[in-house]
């Protein structure tokens, strides 16, 4: 007779008799967790309530846009980690723990014991900041639809921070170069219009909620793809010949041979801008995060499309 | 005899909740999870790391459950296809139910059905309805002169499953908002990566009553076996427990994908694993089904957790790879039947 027979007589039965009623135990006891405290609240860019920690101390960034964003409002000491695929302003962004975003590490980011999360609403999906705000870490998300909404954010999240009057001297001076550009572009009679893309072989471009069409009106022309209302439209090759694009502008690096998207779209011979010469590659950073160097990015296509009246101009820098 | 196997089974479920609560994306000491575990459950007190044990408790124990459950209810979700069709292989996946599912959380979820319910409960049921309508079309095309040909089973779960795949990428395409595009994706891929202590009870619920319900009705899904006529000699209700199977089976993978998304193929190789060394009755292929489905996902999510630094894949991959070879071995060298029969 086997020694622990009187206990399983009918053993298969038993065990997973067994396994539900512990599963049982394990949910309620995950489930009986005490309510968190009733803390302070603000309100987020996206309009959600955010409830303010008694220390501000330990941030993460959740989008290497954020990332900039903070660092420019002054904020950098405060960051405790971001992303992996930061690497702007590369002197903070290198010492920094990392983190992967798609999909959230949430363990790694628990272990920066942050007291804030600051995340970009264009990677992160709010089913998943409000887990980690479950998990004790609150989330403020920050809106980029235009430059002046990336600039309000800086002056926002510097005053939060404890930054304010810093914060939003930088913001200005950013405003401000962005308006000598403006004021530069609008005595120009030409307004070309530019086709902004994001990828070279499926054509991903902005749609109409973007900050780059105000980004080209600064620059002195004419976005392309204001009128898409899907956010990342990936558009045909019909659309980009109907659209007649004198200039087209690529997020495809600084050393891109613009050849290379006439071999993957020869039909694209027939716009203006392939005519004469007229397509540009350049960091993609730069374009593609709404952050600071947005006005970087203005300038340079403002350059580009105005050669003669904002070439010679310095970039009125701070 | 008995007594060994069920010690067995406890230790290796013990050791492999273990295993999935001591390893993930950050290392933690043994002394730290142990803290963490005993503060929460009451058994010892002392001021703890807040940090580790949100980690343990509310990210990694919920998780490896959640694997278990979906597991459990996969496999037996194969177990009872494998005895509606009788053969073994039919499962979910490779019958384009999961891909209905999908389906239809995409649909519901990108606002083209009506949100019915609560949320929690709207997406498992358009999902349950995908699966259902999926399920429903290839049995009716794989039996158009009153029996079942495997060939026309396998090649319309193929053309279900492509259809229900286009509908998803239709309507992920179609949505202007790239926020919801990942999310869809995630659904599309299958990944555990969402699970939360209050999401365990609706999958825990509908598996424990699929797994039920197989396994006491075991001398009937055995007869069944035998052939339909045969069964019904037999005295087995064969065409209300036919509905049944099916309705229950859409049912769970409704839940589940709605839980975890369309992961693959754990319905195939595990009941085919259990059938290998329990042999072919439902009174032991049920509820061992159950359990090592429960464990395979649980090490097939440890090891899509950890197995690239950083990285967390989604598990369908680690499962495909598993079972898309099983899949092959049995189309290549069985006879498309179970057993001997």
């Amino acid at each position: 007779m086997h020694p622990f027979s009187c206990f399983l007589r009918r053993p298969l039965r038993r065990v997973f008799l067994l396994l539900p009623a512990i599963l049982t135990l394990l949910v309620g006891a995950g489930c009986n967790r005490p309510a968190a405290p009733e803390a302070p609240g603000i309100e987020d860019e996206r309009g959600r309530p955010v409830a303010l920690p008694d220390t501000l101390a330990r941030i993460v960034a959740l989008g290497p846009s954020v990332t900039e964003v903070l660092c420019a409002a002054g904020a950098a000491e405060l960051l405790v980690g971001v992303s992996t695929v930061d690497d702007y302003p590369p002197a903070v962004v290198e010492a920094l723990p990392r983190f992967n975003l798609l999909p959230i590490d949430y363990e790694a980011i628990l272990r920066l014991r942050p007291d804030m999360a600051f995340a970009s609403d264009q990677i992160i999906k709010s089913e998943d900041a409000e887990k980690l705000e479950r998990l004790g870490v609150p989330v403020y998300f920050l809106t980029s639809q235009s430059p002046e909404e990336v600039f309000a954010s800086m002056a926002r999240v510097g005053a939060l921070l404890g930054r304010g009057p810093e914060a939003a001297a930088a913001a200005d001076s950013l405003r401000g170069r962005l308006e000598a550009l403006r004021r530069l572009t609008a005595e120009q009679a030409a307004r070309p219009s530019v086709l902004v893309l994001i990828g070279d072989e499926a054509l991903y471009a902005f749609g109409r909620e973007s900050y780059v069409h105000a980004l080209i009106a600064d620059a002195g022309g004419v976005s392309a793809t204001g009128g898409i209302a899907t956010e990342r439209p990936v558009l045909s090759e019909e659309f980009v010949l109907e659209a007649r694009p004198d200039v087209i502008v690529g997020a495809f690096g600084k050393d891109y041979d613009p050849a290379r998207l006439l071999r993957s779209h020869p039909a694209f011979r027939a716009t203006p801008a392939v005519r004469n010469g007229r397509v540009y590659s350049m960091e993609a950073s730069v374009l593609l995060r709404p952050g600071p160097r947005l006005v970087e990015a203005a300038w340079h296509i403002g350059r580009l499309l105005h050669p003669d009246a904002v070439g010679g101009a310095p970039a009125a820098r701070p | 005899m008995k007594a060994l196997w069920s010690l067995a089974a406890l230790c290796a479920l013990a050791a492999t909740l273990a295993c999935a609560v001591a390893f993930g994306s950050e290392p933690i000491p043994a002394g730290e999870i142990a803290g963490a575990l005993g503060r929460r459950l009451g058994a010892s007190g002392g001021a703890g790391d807040g940090v580790a044990e949100a980690i343990i408790w509310d990210l990694r124990l919920p998780r490896a459950l959640l694997a278990f459950i979906v597991g459990s209810g996969l496999a037996l979700s194969g177990v009872a296809m494998q005895a509606l069709v009788r053969n073994p292989l039919a499962e979910p996946y490779i019958l384009g139910m999961s891909s209905g599912a999908s389906a239809g959380v995409s649909l519901f979820y990108l606002g083209f059905l009506p949100p019915l319910l609560s949320r929690s409960l709207s997406i498992p049921l358009a999902a349950f309805v995908g699966g259902l309508a999926s399920i429903a079309l290839v049995m009716a095309v794989a039996r158009p002169f009153g029996y079942l040909s495997v060939t026309r089973l396998l090649l319309a779960g193929v053309a279900v499953s492509s259809l229900m795949s286009a509908v998803t990428s239709f309507v992920t395409i179609a949505t202007p908002e790239a926020e919801k595009v990942r999310t869809v994706l995630f659904w599309m891929l299958g990944s555990l990566g969402d699970a939360e202590w209050s999401g365990l009870a609706l999958p825990a619920a509908v598996v424990g009553g699929l797994g039920a319900a197989l396994w006491m009705g075991w001398r009937t899904l055995d007869a069944l076996l035998l052939g339909e006529e045969p069964a019904q000699m037999l005295g087995a209700p064969v065409e209300a427990l036919k509905r049944a199977l099916i309705a229950g089976t859409a049912l769970v993978v409704g839940v589940l994908v709605a839980a975890s998304g369309a992961i693959g193929f754990v319905g195939l190789i595990v009941p085919h694993a259990a059938r290998a060394v329990l042999g072919v009755s439902h009174r032991r292929v049920a509820p061992a089904s159950a359990f090592a489905g429960g464990l395979f996902l649980v090490w097939a999510d440890l090891l899509a957790r950890t197995v690239l630094p950083h990285v967390e894949l989604p598990v369908g991959i680690i499962t495909s790879v598993c079972g898309a070879p099983v899949f092959l071995y049995l189309l290549r060298t069985r006879s498309y039947r179970f057993g001997s029969g």
